[in-house]
């Protein structure tokens, strides 16, 4: 295709001062990122945080290097060949085509790169995947709900909002959710997995630092997603590494308190629930645990995501339910047992909210009593 | 219909329709590929307006860690759209439907496109469907992002289904393109234009091409069997009933990550002609860049599940994305330094589009860095989900495709009105953009690998800090585009007038004039080189005639010896 020889390149000392001092940054940011205080930044709370943290010394270490490489050369022959005052619009810069030794140098040196990342990564990967990985001997199942979690452990009946863990004591972490995609992110711990309903994923690590950590839903989950977070009023629970000692007696006070509380998850009956004896007080307590997040105790205007419930069985201006039904008592039953999607979003069901056919026969005369 | 023939170059038969007369044939249900261009053009151009607006809506509520300017429900809307705003009715439009049609056709020396009035079907779909994506507002937005992953697409309210119609349509939109595209790419070149001879926006053309055609088609899976989950009940996605999640996630990302390459591999090309024009250079190492594309659009399909990596998939599915993922910084690194060292020794005229392509280099190689680490399981399984993802494909498409589409915009509005936009108010626009762009998604890196988590309407308060400086950069960015705007709005009548090269360009399109006639060519040329050899004499015969009967105004852009 080209006819002629390219024009012989001749690179001024400016060029190798450049060069010199590209160098010289890419060595100091690949020590400054061997040597970085990231444990200081950011606590390394499990074996596998500083396992990654070392991946990514690597990663910016090279990458900050790449960056200095690409970005001073820009600049330097931006500045250095833009056109001068006395060039006219006829002039014309080095008529270079290409230069295979140079072009095979710069596929072949990050190929050698890749090839080198990829097998830190894939050698990383192997060490810390599941399958892989020694079975922790403390096995955790972390639950994701519309905006909380919620735990279950070996020995305790029912579901804990708290999560804690032994230090030093391996962990295996199952990760489901209940109802849409949650996640569960620890930042201090590096690690993150999918909550996927249908699905269960697991993590495998050891706790290394005693200390209370956040922990954070990434997968968008819905109206509160911003709010699945440990510290908010959603009630998002945090994650606390124990010495021994605290941990034994957290685990022993959760045993005791949840002792009769029955493993069964509640499924929709079949038929409709039977409200007789249902009991208000226990339901008012049972809103302010289950329904207070997206109902408020007002008006129907008063709208958090569903409406406000103040007199929804005895309110003349609005004689139905959002459903159209019939505001009647076992219309509302029947909207706890099935959940209901309509224009406000949706009302998660029976099961996702984890009520009992008394819990509702509960909540529904708490309701019934709000006049 | 009367014809007339004209004398051709190299066996083309020349039937040459008359030029419509009428403002609706001739612009509004034009076939004139230079029209739909157009067309394509103004269109995406309202819609990054609008979606610019939802954007500055996004950054006004992140400014204080508590929201409070748009409910929870509002916020996740009005993200949501944005992000389906920028990436279909925006970036996608603008580089394939604006750019590609006005200016490859030209490129190859064709009169038109090979399907005409397909071409004019491809266009008419999208304003249509970018409607009702707007229209889904009033039957309540879809809310679980541009992603819209179930089980939450099935909660979300019912313009989610709607929204799914819209982005069906602008996938049969982009694969009529991508057929026509490529038919015409392959058929159509002027003799002796063989594939070394291409310029390399044609190139980036060709590969992206086959990405709309093929991919996109898994996206119109995805999408009717949402649509069919959503209306009808047919449980693919919901895993009470039998269905999977993941099955959606892996049908999003085998087209959304090749559409990530439809996003950027158009630009590239942008970039491969501004930068040897005003560095008076040939492009380095024209073969790499040229087969580089074509394996990036290779690669790209091979890489999806990489967004899927905290998921929940198979370990031994997730060893080969990962290192095919990493493969790809390969012919990626090769095109920049490629554009990098086509600078060296050049006499580089910084005209605006030369100042968006040297930014575009230096950005897309951060957005790049990035990426690489993002591929790596490990790093990723602590990134996925944060703000570092939402700064490093910003850093990409923002500081890559949408700074390549304003170079390609200050590099061929004077083909398209034969008048200058204006260099110093696009120079100012230039820098406010890449201050206001780094400002807006640098500090997102930090806050996202400290644990602020995407796609939240309110945050932690420790993240307060540099939001707000993320905010106040994202008004100087916004301040950018609208001097842009402006400068369009003014330029289009008082611009000052061009001539047919203003830039003393090689490629064909500007040795036509501007704006080019209908059907472009009097005569088909010959090609004789590719076109970057800028010591050389023009590698093209038979375009003695082109400028014949071009009047300027001002006489010193007469072409000499034609009057």
């Amino acid at each position: 295709m080209q006819q002629h020889k390219d024009p012989p390149v001749r690179l001024g000392s400016d060029f190798w001062i450049v060069t010199a001092v590209i160098v010289v940054l890419a060595i100091l940011s690949i020590v400054y990122w061997a040597y970085a205080p990231i444990d200081s930044w950011m606590h390394e709370a499990v074996d596998r945080a500083a396992q990654i943290d070392l991946l990514f010394r690597f990663l910016a270490g090279t990458g900050f290097a790449l960056a200095f490489a690409v970005l001073g050369y820009i600049l330097y022959f931006s500045l250095k060949y833009r056109r001068r005052p006395d060039q006219d619009d006829e002039a014309i810069g080095l008529q270079i085509h290409d230069n295979h030794k140079l072009e095979l140098w710069w596929t072949v040196i990050p190929t050698i790169f890749v090839i080198v990342l990829g097998f830190i990564s894939v050698k990383l990967f192997l060490e810390i995947e599941p399958v892989n990985a020694a079975g922790g001997t403390h096995v955790v199942e972390a639950l994701g709900h519309q905006w909380y979690y919620t735990f279950r452990y070996p020995g305790i009946h029912g579901e804990v909002k708290e999560m804690h863990l032994q230090v030093d004591q391996p962990v295996t972490l199952h990760v489901t959710a209940y109802d849409v995609i949650h996640s569960f992110w620890v930042p201090d711990m590096r690690l993150k997995a999918d909550m996927v309903p249908g699905l269960v994923n697991t993590l495998v690590f050891t706790p290394k630092r005693t200390g209370r950590y956040n922990l954070v839903c990434t997968e968008f989950c819905g109206t509160f997603h911003g709010e699945m977070r440990s510290g908010t009023k959603q009630d998002a629970a945090y994650v606390y590494i124990d010495t021994p000692e605290q941990y034994q007696a957290w685990y022993s006070a959760q045993q005791r308190a949840n002792a009769n509380v029955s493993d069964a998850v509640a499924v929709a009956s079949a038929g409709a629930v039977n409200l007789t004896g249902g009991d208000a007080a226990a339901g008012k307590t049972l809103f302010t645990q289950k329904c207070s997040a997206c109902h408020a105790i007002g008006p129907f205007d008063q709208k958090i995501v569903g409406p406000g419930l103040k007199g929804v069985l005895h309110d003349p201006a609005h004689p139905s339910l959002v459903n159209g039904d019939k505001a009647t008592p076992d219309a509302v039953a029947k909207i706890l047992q099935n959940g209901f999607n309509g224009p406000m979003g949706t009302m998660p069901n029976q099961t996702a909210n984890q009520l009992t056919d008394k819990d509702i026969a509960n909540l529904v005369a708490f309701l019934d009593s709000l006049k | 219909m009367a014809t007339e023939a004209l004398h051709g170059g190299g066996g083309i038969a020349d039937h040459i329709h008359p030029e419509p007369q009428g403002f609706i044939r001739k612009y509004v249900f034009s076939i004139d590929h230079k029209i739909i261009g157009i067309q394509y053009m103004i269109t995406a151009g309202i819609f990054l307006i609008l979606g610019g607006m939802l954007a500055e809506l996004i950054r006004v509520q992140l400014m204080k860690a508590n929201g409070g300017f748009m409910t929870p429900d509002t916020y996740n809307e009005v993200y949501s759209i944005h992000g389906s705003t920028m990436v279909w009715l925006v970036i996608i439009p603008m580089l394939t439907g604006g750019f590609g049609n006005f200016v490859f056709p030209l490129q190859i020396g064709a009169r038109d496109v090979a399907f005409p009035w397909l071409n004019m079907l491809s266009f008419w779909i999208f304003p249509v469907a970018g409607l009702m994506v707007y229209a889904s507002f009033l039957m309540g937005a879809p809310s679980a992002g541009w992603t819209e992953y179930p089980p939450m697409s099935l909660q979300g309210q019912a313009g989610t289904s709607m929204w799914a119609a819209a982005i069906f349509l602008v996938g049969v939109s982009s694969t009529l393109t991508g057929i026509n595209f490529l038919v015409t790419i392959l058929k159509m070149r002027a003799p002796g234009m063989t594939f070394t001879r291409m310029p390399l926006f044609v190139w980036g053309q060709f590969a992206t091409a086959p990405l709309l055609m093929i991919a996109t088609t898994a996206l119109g899976a995805a999408l009717a069997a949402l649509f069919m989950q959503r209306e009808f009940g047919v449980a693919f996605f919901d895993p009470t009933k039998g269905g999977s999640p993941l099955l959606w996630q892996h049908l999003f990302w085998f087209y959304s990550h090749p559409a990530v390459y439809i996003m950027i591999l158009p630009a590239f090309g942008i970039l491969s002609e501004v930068i040897p024009t005003f560095a008076r250079k040939p492009i380095f190492g024209y073969k790499m860049i040229a087969f580089s594309s074509c394996a990036i659009a290779i690669l790209g399909f091979m890489v999806w599940a990489h967004h899927m990596f905290t998921s929940g998939m198979a370990p031994a599915l997730q060893l080969p994305f990962m290192v095919l993922t990493m493969t790809i910084a390969v012919p990626t690194g090769v095109k920049i330094f490629s554009w990098m060292t086509t600078l060296f020794g050049g006499v580089l005229r910084f005209t605006t589009a030369m100042l968006f392509s040297v930014g575009f280099v230096a950005l897309f190689t951060l957005g790049g860095i990035t990426g690489v680490w993002l591929a790596a399981v490990p790093f990723d399984l602590h990134a996925h989900g944060t703000y570092f993802i939402v700064a490093h494909f910003h850093y990409v498409l923002v500081g890559g495709s949408l700074m390549g589409i304003f170079a390609g915009l200050f590099f061929w509005f004077p083909k398209m009105t034969g008048r200058y936009l204006n260099e110093t108010w696009g120079k100012v626009s230039f820098w406010l953009f890449f201050i206001g762009m780094n400002g807006t998604f640098l500090p997102m890196h930090v806050n996202g690998l400290g644990g602020q988590p995407r796609r939240t309407a309110t945050y932690d308060p420790q993240f307060q800090g540099l939001n707000q400086i993320e905010s106040i950069a994202s008004f100087i960015m916004t301040a950018a585009i609208l001097i842009i705007i402006i400068n369009i709005i003014v330029s289009i009548r008082n611009g000052k007038r061009s001539g047919h090269n203003p830039w003393n360009a090689r490629t064909l399109e500007w040795q036509i004039a501007s704006p080019p006639p209908y059907y472009n060519f009097k005569h088909i040329p010959t090609v004789f080189h590719a076109p970057y050899d800028f010591s050389e004499p023009l590698p093209y015969r038979g375009l003695e005639h082109e400028l014949e009967g071009t009047v300027y105004e001002n006489e010193s852009l007469q072409p000499a010896g034609v009057h």
